[in-house]
């Protein structure tokens, strides 16, 4: 395979993983060294030649050879790689604003949210139980192979490239599938026209994710509404960029349970986001206590977390129980949440694949 | 950076203003915009939140500098 990357020499994988520490061509994080072999593998999956490139981070071209090798770094396997391409495309789709992420100060980063069959066939990427937590490869390893990909092609390095003033573990990796059997709504790829049995990545440039506990009950009638209450508390906290200084994008991941009692309160996936918007909200007499930019009007006022509908990304994930979770916005409106297919053909067989 | 470098590709005079903690980072946005030479001028970090004397300051001695490039004096 005719690759155009510079090949560097170390005597063993020891000195080598050093090399990349030097380099700073890590995360800080061990790497899997991205032999020429190994490059080979993850694009032997894929239709595309090395030198196409899908998109422009910063200064570099992200052309496929370059996404392998730092999917290799992060661990991917040959049928995660399709994954890591579609939300490098999404990424670099200039609706995401990836050059603003990446210099704000804000510590924010995107989330991979993966739909349709491509859960299975290109992951297992988990939906469930410690879905945004450790232990699932896929996840573990699509995410962080976009962060590097962002770090040595988009030169995001603390302190000049990414100016993040705190970051936060996101950014290391985030990537997560909804839940779509367990969830009552239609998966989140066909609201923006994709068929179900299509895969899509969506990309939303968020905040951490901040937990939201609600214990459901079922003898209470009100319980959709209480869940909707919290949950949109959660969108507008005070420290939140969405609160301050509004219009950023945010998550809401709905645990199963919960949205099982929303959907059993008769709303659909438009009613809870029509819901969550309105009551996202401040009184401007409480923005004035806080003295924040956007508390120069002394009307009564209730000022908005969220633009509108298109600004609520809702998914179903998490295990059943009373957890739900929020991932703020920030960047003022600069950034939108953005989607690509996933494309993936795995008649051959894929290289090395171990026996179970 | 971006701003200063889309003013100069569209022919009009431009000075982008960074504070002394983006100094690094100017510079690698610059490049990466394809226009290395983007003429900036560094004020102290951190200038905002530091109140209206202190930005007053602030700007009365930096004003002669921006003009100074401005007017191609400096580089």
């Amino acid at each position: 395979m005719n690759l155009r990357s510079t090949r560097h020499q170390a005597p063993d994988e020891a000195t080598a993983l050093e090399l990349f520490h030097l380099r700073e061509w890590t995360d800080g994080l061990p790497v899997v060294i991205p032999t020429e072999e190994r490059v080979g593998d993850l694009l032997a999956g894929v239709e595309l030649e090395p030198d196409v490139v899908i998109g422009e981070i910063g200064p570099g071209q992200a052309t496929v050879e370059k996404i392998a090798i730092n999917a290799v770094m992060a661990g991917c396997r040959p049928e995660h790689f399709p994954v890591v391409l579609a939300a490098v495309r999404a990424v670099t789709d200039p609706e995401f604003d990836i050059d603003n992420m990446q210099s704000t100060t804000h510590g924010m980063g995107p989330v991979i949210i993966v739909n349709g069959p491509a859960r299975d066939v290109c992951g297992p990427i988990a939906s469930g139980w410690g879905a945004l937590g450790p232990g699932h490869r896929a996840n573990a390893s699509i995410g962080r192979a976009l962060r590097l990909c962002l770090m040595n092609i988009g030169g995001a390095r603390p302190g000049h490239g990414d100016m993040a003033a705190l970051g936060q573990p996101g950014k290391f990796t985030c990537c997560l599938a909804e839940d779509e059997e367990g969830s009552p709504f239609p998966p989140l790829h066909t609201s923006f026209g994709y068929d179900s049995e299509q895969s899509a990545v969506t990309l939303v440039g968020v905040d951490a994710p901040h937990s939201v506990m609600m214990q459901t009950n079922d003898d209470d009638p009100e319980a959709h509404e209480r869940i909707l209450r919290v949950v949109a508390g959660a969108i507008a906290i005070p420290g939140a960029n969405n609160t301050q200084i509004g219009n950023g994008p945010v998550i809401v991941v709905l645990n199963p349970v919960h949205a099982g009692v929303l959907a059993s309160a008769g709303l659909t996936r438009d009613d809870v986001v029509e819901r969550l918007v309105e009551l996202a909200v401040t009184p401007n007499a409480t923005m004035l206590g806080w003295a924040t930019k956007r508390a120069f009007r002394d009307d009564n006022a209730h000022l908005p977390a969220l633009r509108g509908p298109e600004d609520l990304v809702l998914i179903v994930a998490g295990g059943g129980g009373m957890y739900s979770a929020v991932f703020s916005g920030g960047l003022a409106g600069s950034t939108h949440p953005v989607h690509a297919p996933i494309d993936f053909d795995f008649s051959c067989e894929l290289p090395r694949v171990p026996a179970p | 950076m971006r701003d200063g470098a889309i003013f100069a590709k569209a022919g009009l005079p431009s000075i982008a203003i960074v504070t002394e903690a983006f100094v690094e980072l100017a510079a690698f946005t610059a490049e990466a915009v394809g226009m290395p030479a983007v003429p900036r001028y560094v004020l102290p970090h951190p200038c905002s939140g530091t109140g209206d004397e202190n930005l007053a300051r602030v700007a009365r001695e930096a004003a002669p500098g921006i003009i100074d490039l401005l007017e191609g004096r400096t580089r």
